[in-house]
């Protein structure tokens, strides 16, 4: 047997290796989508693993501290860590903010851990080099993709912060890298108001008669106090112990604390179902344009291609060759195309992936389905080119 | 007279009532294997339709024809598989040779054979043969679009030739070349006429060529009329 459409690849190969190609960065730009959507869910796993938590304590009826705000009183973690099945309870705030570096601003979230004892829930992990927070202020631990070194310095809100320690696939869910500061450093940043807005609430203050009694200056001092310090976190993460069942632990805080408690399932489906529900529907948009608009340009090519060879198929199909030939020749084209446009486009992908500023993660399960996909595509896209050619009368050859 | 290809009768008639048009009106035809008979006729007489019938490309409205003692038509009833019996027993060549262009001069020919499932490397030493006899062996292994067109009207003439068809159909092959090799091809097809025992039938207008034909069918309105031709016969 012979392969009219390997050789006819081979003939005009340029031709064929250039479309490929242009239907390759097609393909590519589609793996990528792709590639987009599971990094945002392998972001929002990292969090979650990172946190080192089985359970997420937060504000009463909210999806908080990823999806929705949450804020409840720091001692919340006290009576918690005191619970049957408990190991550790640790109080956590979550801050996303521009941080000047250099000339530019990096997107941070700013994590504020108890740095009391090591390996408390929401710490730092994978820490690659330095070290991590001792002191009680003014240090900073940084995910490598803020771009900081060890010993840099940076200025969140109005202090400063030496780094000391940078962590690798330390990210928000939206992709953003963590600065790790000491819980206190972070409420600080979080809650702090500036000059002008504490002399106005110190005016105010001052000029209500309940909360300045004339002849009692300590009441107002007592209120400015109060004003100005904060002392509540966004969640409470709690690690249970080894032979703890995190459901029963989880019904038990409820009970006793008016809290909203969830465990890693109920946490990861908060984060894919909810947070990043939107951009995936929005990827699966451009999946299926994409789609589209890739079968559309394989089937113009090939019609046209098919088309341009009218003339060879009616001398073929005069000459006594089947239409099941014919049919296989064009259809062994359309597939070529693909695997040619698969191959560039995986190449493409895996080539830019690491320029895309979120996490781009290329999973084989996916290329595998991509490649599945590219061959149906391609061999729909045929169709057309296909029935051209059995319309050909063989009658032709001979002309009139 | 060894049988070769036979018409009796041959109508064909394009549409039906008032558009009707009678291409053929009763066509009587009888060629030898081995033997080569010219068939000319002015524009719109029915030879391309006479042609596309005894291609078996097109059914003829009623009439018989066979080739050797097979029964291709007869009055209604037909063949079941024309295209096998194309390939099987009619080879065909064109005014242009129509060539593959993604296929070199080898596989032009070889091409029939292996589409049969025939052992390529069988099929192209029977093709590399038929070349070598052609004139253009030492052509074998370039592309159609390296060839002059008398060597493109040989290999196409090769093609036709490679399932060794009891009958051989030209529709204008000397159109595109000039005098000489007019002439020449006309020759060759005689040789391989004789040769290969194969029925040929040339369409053709050239003036040069005619005189090379033992027998011509002149066609005028969709009927044959035997000329014997006199100059060299
Ligand atoms: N498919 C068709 N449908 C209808 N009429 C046709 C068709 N093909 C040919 N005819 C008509 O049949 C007649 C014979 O045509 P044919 O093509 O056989 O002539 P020809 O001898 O080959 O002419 P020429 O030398 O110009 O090629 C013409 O009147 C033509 O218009
Ligand atoms: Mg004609």
């Amino acid at each position: 047997m012979i392969s009219l459409a390997g050789r006819d690849i081979l003939h005009s190969w340029g031709k064929f290796v250039l479309t490929g190609a242009g239907l390759g960065l097609l393909i590519g730009v589609t793996l990528s989508m792709a590639g987009v959507y599971r990094g945002m869910v392998d972001d929002a796993q990292a969090l979650l693993d990172n946190s080192r938590a089985d359970l997420w304590v937060v504000q009463k009826d909210t999806l908080g501290p990823y999806a929705e705000p949450s804020s409840l009183p720091e001692d919340s973690e006290r009576p918690i860590r005191g619970m049957r099945g408990v190991a550790q309870a640790a109080g956590v705030t979550y801050l996303t903010m521009q941080i000047a570096h250099g000339d530019a601003d990096v997107r941070v979230m700013v994590v504020g851990a108890e740095m009391g004892e090591p390996g408390l829930p929401g710490q730092p992990t994978h820490l690659i080099s330095g070290r991590q927070i001792v002191r009680g202020h003014y240090e900073a631990v940084a995910d490598l993709k803020t771009g900081f070194a060890v010993g840099d310095r940076v200025k969140v809100r109005r202090n400063s912060y030496t780094i000391v320690g940078l962590t690798s696939r330390m990210v928000s869910s939206g992709g953003d890298p963590m600065l790790f500061l000491s819980l206190k450093d972070a409420q600080a940043a979080q809650f702090q108001k500036d000059s002008d807005a504490i002399v106005r609430q110190r005016a105010r203050t001052a000029a209500n008669p309940q909360l300045n009694p004339p002849g009692n200056p300590a009441v107002a001092q007592a209120v400015n106090a109060v004003q100005s310090g904060n002392t509540n976190v966004n969640a409470v993460l709690v690690s249970i112990a080894r032979d703890a069942d995190p459901d029963a632990v989880a019904a038990t805080i409820r009970r006793w604390q008016r809290l909203t408690v969830y465990t890693r399932a109920e946490m990861e489906e908060i984060l894919v179902e909810k947070l990043i529900a939107n951009s995936a529907k929005q990827i699966a948009m451009f999946l299926v344009i994409l789609s589209i608009v890739s079968a559309a340009i394989v089937a113009f090519i090939i019609y046209t291609m098919t088309i341009g060879k009218i003339r060879e198929i009616a001398v073929l199909k005069l000459i006594g060759t089947r239409n099941r030939t014919i049919s296989w020749m064009i259809l062994q084209q359309a597939l070529g195309l693909g695997l040619i446009g698969f191959i560039v486009g995986k190449i493409a992908a895996s080539l830019w992936a690491p320029f895309f500023p979120k996490y781009v993660l290329l999973l084989p399960a996916d290329s595998a389905l991509g490649f599945v996909a590219v061959m149906l595509i391609c061999t729909l896209a045929s169709v057309l080119a296909i029935q051209a050619a059995i319309k050909v009368d063989p009658a032709e050859a001979i002309g009139g | 007279m060894a049988e070769g290809i036979t018409l009796e009768n041959v109508v064909k008639t394009y549409g039906k009532g008032e558009t009707a048009v009678h291409a053929l009106r009763g066509v009587d035809m009888a060629v030898a294997k081995g033997e080569v008979v010219g068939l000319i006729g002015p524009s719109g007489s029915g030879k391309s339709t006479l042609l596309k019938c005894l291609g078996a490309v097109i059914e003829p409205t009623s009439g018989k024809m066979t080739i050797g003692d097979r029964c291709i038509y007869d009055n209604g009833w037909k063949v079941r598989d024309l295209r096998a019996l194309r390939r099987d027993m009619i080879g065909f060549i064109f005014q242009a040779p129509y060539l593959i262009p993604f296929l070199d001069v080898t596989d032009n020919v070889a091409l029939l054979p292996m589409l049969a499932r025939k052992p390529n490397a069988v099929a192209r030493k029977q093709a590399r043969d038929l070349l070598d006899a052609l004139g253009v062996g030492h052509r074998a292994a370039a592309m159609p679009s390296q060839l002059s067109g008398g060597e493109q009207q040989r290999v196409a003439i090769a093609r036709a030739l490679i399932n060794r068809p009891p009958v051989i159909l030209a529709d204008e092959p000397t159109a595109p070349l000039d005098g000489q090799r007019a002439v020449a091809v006309a020759g060759l097809l005689n040789d391989m006429a004789r040769q290969f025992d194969t029925a040929i039938i040339i369409v053709t207008h050239d003036e040069k060529i005619i005189p090379t034909f033992k027998r011509l069918y002149n066609i005028r309105d969709g009927r044959t009329v035997e000329d014997v031709t006199a100059p060299n016969a």
